[in-house]
């Protein structure tokens, strides 16, 4: 009998690391299939037009084309989106920003199709374009989608608590400030790619990169008229997503394409260019807030208002306002409260999913306002945020209630206690001529799942295959997190196995179940929960099958271990295979679904807010604390130490834990210092990776990370998601250090270096 | 155009064309997908191959250029059933997520080792400055690093 | 489809670019292939200079240095010769690009792309480097100086190649220094870059100082006259915080996508001190 250890809670390996580090790997860019043909898109070079003619005689007769298409060629409604289907796959009557698809060509290859895109002539009638959020709102400004009733308001609500305006007259201090928000890109390594095909049957199959294959095939089904049960989508490991492939990208052009190709296989692959034109970003927006507090250090009244930029169509733009609106009051209890929230079409390239998903631009501001609110009444700013800090049972100043784990304040505790917080005065005085140094802190909360209205349920479906080893049919897309590998770990703790126990198969519509998509920091918490049930059931049928067998009286005397179960009475080893004999294939596979839990309280919000999804039940919680180093002569920062304090519940997996915090607070550390997406009245200014700056090796330090492991009974052995949580405090945290260092608080992000230099040089000539 | 070159060991007589980049030969020509694009203009490194031993961009190359040349690419690190000693590193450190940039940074460490057998942090840190990871934060993959050179020295 | 050309010989050379007089030289291709990817130059007969070993030779003759054109930026990195004598051009190396750039991006590639913002401009500036022009006749030399007109103008002829380039070993007790600003710490163009090379006396006072900056105009700028001012002075950041006043108030930048001009500016004042904050 093997020894065997106990998989959760232990650093087992990714199963995904071989096939991934020997190249071996496919991704949906790596496939080339037999004979295909490459599409590609014309797309509009302005930001608001008519469509008055589309001239293709140009290419029609080019060698190597083999098909141009345009909205005509369209058979269903040609528009997908969620919740808000108003995204054309190819543009039809107007364009609405620089980048919308117009015509699909599809070619025998890039060169000729390249040729092809250049030589098609669109004529168009500009139309006056809205670049501003808060121009986009005045009355005659022009419209998006003219049949709106809200004009270009996407979403827009109030959160009312007491009554801030009044009770922020009788706070002792006040503080107010406006933030301003960039855009940020996903720029995952791996850009839009697809391959997809109709086969003899009429089954479009598409290979996608996609984070949301599910809800893919109904989009398609509805955008294209092709019936949902041909529509089959398959989703491989992802080169990244972080939220950039919550829904289609190139499927809809793919399918399309695939519809007119004679039965060919079609390849779509962005290039950088193209996927920065064509994706959705992280919205940028500017956020105002004011926050009170009684002389006593506690907090006493918020008033907030956010303005996020949602570009020519909806994505996810009313779904992350809500998130946005409901962490708005961070980890805070106060008493008083509004927040007011508006998402706004433009005609900028489109706002949708980024990890954080609309909580890194409050958190950034709100938590700036924590250290800017200790000051006035100065108080150590950790402190001030330990004072009023939710527990279990309280409502925070949005209204949301803390109805499960809820570790804040050991985070928080965390940090206080640490070397990096405590010698921070005499870090500080020891700065280098010409440097500068401050330490920061910041606190934050992240939900899980899809909030009250739309419901979060995952159906996992495991195999015991005839020959004693297990197959997972993984619901829920693999962007690079890790949640299918983690799934094996979990399979491995409830069935005795060992990770080479297991085969796993990735999302596809044909063989897994309909799990949701793989977000909201959610894709462990719900599959897994899911998983962890299916694969005790199946265990209870074979301890069950052993005993109808005779080979033993009561299924407690069993222990399942690598491939075979072991009669502890009699010291017999049965093979797994044996067993599976014995089993008819519906047997061997074990069902689950899991439809996560919700929270009910309080109906009192804004219905509209509410569907968008405010507010959630299980939340993840963190502190981070950075030491920046500013060069005076040049206004660059240095990270010199980074912590960040976790409370994701039970970590499953010390190192796939470690890689998320690492890996988001790094691309948190790019949203606060670098990355700064620029836009020129809808003209991309920063279109590929020489401009938009993404942080190297050289450009971050080594991160400390603490977990503080609550048991979240809700999850699976108690976890919580930890996807989002890593991302959303490292603009505030070094924004603080920053503020401390320099002596005033900036509040345009990302802080280049150019404007601390500026500022620095402002400063000193005052 | 006839082109000779040695990929991965292996002698290749091909006929393609010249100006075409050495990755779309690579990808398209030779189904070599292990070596990846992501933004073909030398920013990224997620193309990165060995040309005679050196790390260079295959997006940055073009075909003619492999004339009697060798190459190596992630497909070819470890022509046995056992990983390279980087490779295992990677998967052991936890130096993987998403995977994309994996075989550049691979290739990269390699030309690294072969420089600096004993590179501290800050080198590795430097020699890996021209691959991007969206994922890693890049810390599991220093420690890989880190790792596998302890290993190799060890094995000398 | 475009013929590649990569003659082993210059004679093979010569013969290639008579019956291709139009062919794009390349000279390690990190330029030139994203400009044609970019559509900044149409696909065209490419003439690849990388076989022929003569022009990657990096050799000490009497007082002088001549680096052959195709001698990649690793080469520099890599040779004792650079490190101990040219330190200047030896930091600037080290900051281009990235490891993968480095191993192909040439000197003479670099010299000729004649961006403000190369990295080994500034350096070959200050060192006063003589360029070595050649067609199949004969050869001339030009300080670099010259030879850069404007951004991506340079005076190489149709039937030249750079050849070599020449540099003469900077006196003793000179000491060389590069700093650049770019957006991060690699894989970074130059916001701004400071080359200088300062040459002191016995009692510390400055013999000699040479200053060339990048990306403040549209070719690397010197300023003689303000580097005069330096003479018999001895380093303090006094002294080194007049300078870069007086260069801020020469160069002339530009607003791009990168950095404001006014930020350039307000760069080209304080990279001087950097000299200082180097050696304290």
């Amino acid at each position: 009998m093997t020894t065997y250890a106990s998989p959760i809670g232990s650093s087992l390996k990714r199963v995904d690391g071989p096939g991934k580090i020997s190249g071996l790997e496919k991704y949906a860019a790596d496939y080339y299939p037999d004979n295909f043909l490459w599409a590609g898109a014309k797309r509009s070079d302005h930001p608001h037009a008519l469509i008055k003619e589309i001239d293709i005689s140009p290419v029609r007769n080019l060698p190597g084309i083999f098909a141009v298409l345009t909205h005509e060629d369209i058979k269903g409604a040609n528009r997908v989106g969620v919740p808000e289907m108003d995204q054309p796959v190819l543009a039809d009557r107007k364009v609405r920003y620089k980048g919308d698809p117009v015509v699909l060509v599809l070619a025998e290859n890039k060169t000729v199709l390249q040729e092809a895109i250049d030589k098609i002539v669109i004529k168009y009638e500009p139309l006056p374009a809205v670049f501003d959020p808060e121009a986009a709102l005045a009355e005659n400004a022009p419209l998006l989608h003219e049949n709106r009733n809200d004009k270009n308001l996407l979403l827009g609500g109030r959160v009312v608590r007491g009554n801030s305006i009044a009770a922020m007259s009788e706070c002792d201090a006040v503080a107010e400030a406006d933030f301003q928000l960039p855009w940020q890109e996903h720029a995952y390594l791996e850009t839009e790619a697809g391959v997809a095909r109709v086969d003899e049957e009429g089954i479009l199959a598409i290979i996608a990169s996609t984070q949301t294959p599910w809800r893919d095939r109904n989009e398609l089904a509805y955008a294209l008229g092709w019936p949902l049960d041909k529509i089959r989508v398959i989703a491989p490991y992802l080169g990244g997503g972080f939220g950039g492939k919550d829904g289609i990208t190139v499927q809809g052009l793919l399918g399309l394409a695939a519809l007119h190709s004679g039965g060919r296989p079609v390849k779509m692959w962005n290039s950088r260019e193209e996927s920065f034109l064509s994706s959705t970003k992280r919205h940028p927006g500017r956020v105002h807030y004011e926050l009170g507090c009684k002389k006593d250090g506690t907090l006493y009244a918020m008033n907030c208002r956010i303005v996020l930029d949602t570009g020519a169509y909806a994505s996810l733009g009313g779904p992350v306002l809500a998130l946005a609106m409901e962490h708005a009051a961070g980890v805070y209890r106060i008493p008083h409260a509004l927040i007011e929230g508006f998402s706004v079409y433009t005609n900028n390239p489109v706002g949708g999913a980024f990890r954080g998903f609309g909580a890194p631009q409050v958190l950034a501001g709100l938590e700036q306002m924590m250290d800017i609110l200790a000051d006035k009444i100065a108080w150590d700013p950790l402190a001030f945020r330990l004072k009023n800090a939710v527990m279990r049972g309280d409502e925070t100043g949005a209204g949301v209630w803390m109805s499960n784990s809820t570790a804040i304040i050991p985070c928080l505790e965390k940090l206080q206690e640490h070397p990096l917080w405590t010698s921070r005065q005499a870090w500080v005085s020891q700065a280098p001529p010409f440097k500068l140094r401050g330490v920061g802190i910041a606190a934050g909360l992240q939900g899980t799942g899809y909030g009250p209205m739309v419901a979060d349920i995952a159906n996992a479906k495991i195999e015991l295959l005839p020959d004693g080893r297990f197959r997972i049919y993984s619901g829920v897309a693999d962007m690079g997190q890790g949640n299918n590998p983690t799934n094996v770990q979990i399979a491995a703790e409830v069935l005795g196995q060992t990770a080479d126990c297991f085969e796993l198969i990735q999302p596809d519509t044909l063989q897994t179940l309909p799990s949701g998509s793989s977000a909201a920091s959610r894709t462990t918490y719900s599959y897994g929960n899911a998983l962890k049930a299916a694969a005790l059931q199946l265990k209870e049928r074979i301890l069950t099958r052993a005993c109808n067998m005779g080979m033993g009286l009561y299924a407690e005397d069993f222990l399942l271990s690598s491939g075979r179960l072991n009669h502890l009475p009699s010291g017999r080893e049965i093979p797994l295979g044996l067993v599976a004999a014995s089993m008819r294939p519906e047997e061997r596979v074990s069902i689950y679904s899991y439809t996560a839990p919700v929270n009910r309280y309080p109906d009192k919000i804004n219905p509209d807010i509410r569907a968008a999804g405010f507010p959630h039940r299980v939340f993840a919680f963190a502190c981070h604390l950075a030491r920046v180093q500013i060069d005076e002569l040049t206004g660059e920062v240095e990270i010199s130490d980074y912590l960040a304090a976790t409370d994701a519940g039970k970590v499953l997996n010390p190192q796939l834990y470690e890689q998320q915090v690492q890996g988001g607070a790094v691309q948190g550390m790019g949203y606060a210092l670098w990355e700064d997406f620029k836009l020129d009245r809808g003209e991309l200014m920063t279109r590929n990776l020489a401009t938009y700056i993404l942080p190297t090796s050289m450009d971050v330090p080594d991160i400390l990370s603490i977990a503080v492991e609550s048991v979240e009974e809700s999850g699976p052995f108690g976890m919580k998601g930890i996807g989002e949580i890593v991302i959303n405090l490292a603009l505030p945290a070094i924004a603080n250090g920053i503020a401390r260092a320099v002596g005033q608080h900036i509040f345009k992000s990302p802080l280049t270096a150019e404007q601390l230099l500026l500022i620095l040089e402002k400063r000193a000539a005052e | 155009m006839k082109i000779a070159f040695e990929l991965n060991g292996i002698k290749q007589e091909i006929d393609y064309l010249p100006d075409r980049r050495v990755v779309d030969l690579l990808r398209e020509e030779l189904g070599y997908t292990g070596t990846k694009e992501a933004c073909g203009s030398g920013e990224c490194g997620a193309c990165t191959i060995l040309v005679d031993g050196v790390s260079k961009l295959s997006c940055l190359m073009l075909a003619a250029q492999l004339q009697g040349r060798s190459i190596t690419t992630i497909e070819g690190m470890s022509p046995g059933k056992k990983l390279h000693p980087i490779q295992q590193a990677f998967v052991d450190k936890g130096a993987v997520q998403c995977g994309f940039c994996s075989p550049g940074m691979l290739m990269a460490t390699v030309d690294l080792l072969q420089r600096n057998p004993a590179p501290d942090r800050q080198q590795i840190r430097a020699a890996l400055s021209g691959n991007l990871c969206r994922c890693t934060g890049y810390q599991k993959i220093i420690d890989a690093v880190e790792s596998a050179a302890a290993e190799m020295r060890d094995k000398l | 489809m475009s013929q590649v050309f990569l003659p082993h010989t210059l004679e093979e050379l010569w013969t290639i670019k008579q019956e291709n007089p139009a062919a794009l030289i390349m000279a390690g291709g990190t330029d030139l292939l994203v400009k044609i990817r970019d559509r900044k130059l149409p696909p065209a007969v490419i003439l690849a200079l990388e076989n022929i070993a003569e022009l990657r030779q990096i050799e000490r003759q009497d007082g002088e240095i001549c680096i052959g054109s195709m001698v990649t930026h690793q080469q520099l990195l890599d040779s004792p010769i650079i490190q101990t004598q040219l330190p200047v051009l030896h930091q600037a190396v080290a900051v281009l690009g990235s490891p993968p750039i480095r191993h192909m991006g040439t000197i003479g590639g670099n010299i000729c792309t004649a961006s403000p913002a190369g990295d080994t401009l500034p350096p070959l500036y200050v060192l006063n480097a003589g360029l070595e022009l050649k067609n199949a006749a004969t050869s001339r030399l030009l300080p670099i100086q010259d030879f850069i007109q404007g951004p991506g103008q340079t005076l190489l002829g149709s039937n030249e190649i750079l050849y070599k380039i020449r540099i003469s070993i900077p006196a003793p007790h000179s000491q060389g220094f590069y700093f650049k600003v770019g957006q991060r710490k690699a894989l970074a163009i130059a916001i701004c870059s400071m080359a200088s090379l300062l040459q002191f006396a016995e009692d510390k006072r400055i013999l000699e100082g040479r200053f060339a900056w990048g990306s403040t105009g549209p070719t690397v700028m010197r300023f003689p006259e303000v580097e005069n001012t330096l003479i018999g002075e001895k380093l303090s950041p006094i002294i080194l915080g007049r300078l870069g006043q007086s260069m801020a108030a020469l160069v002339s930048p530009i607003s791009d996508v990168r950095a404001s001009a006014e930020y350039r500016r307000l760069l080209a004042s304080k990279l001087p001190l950097k000299i200082w904050q180097s050696l304290i």
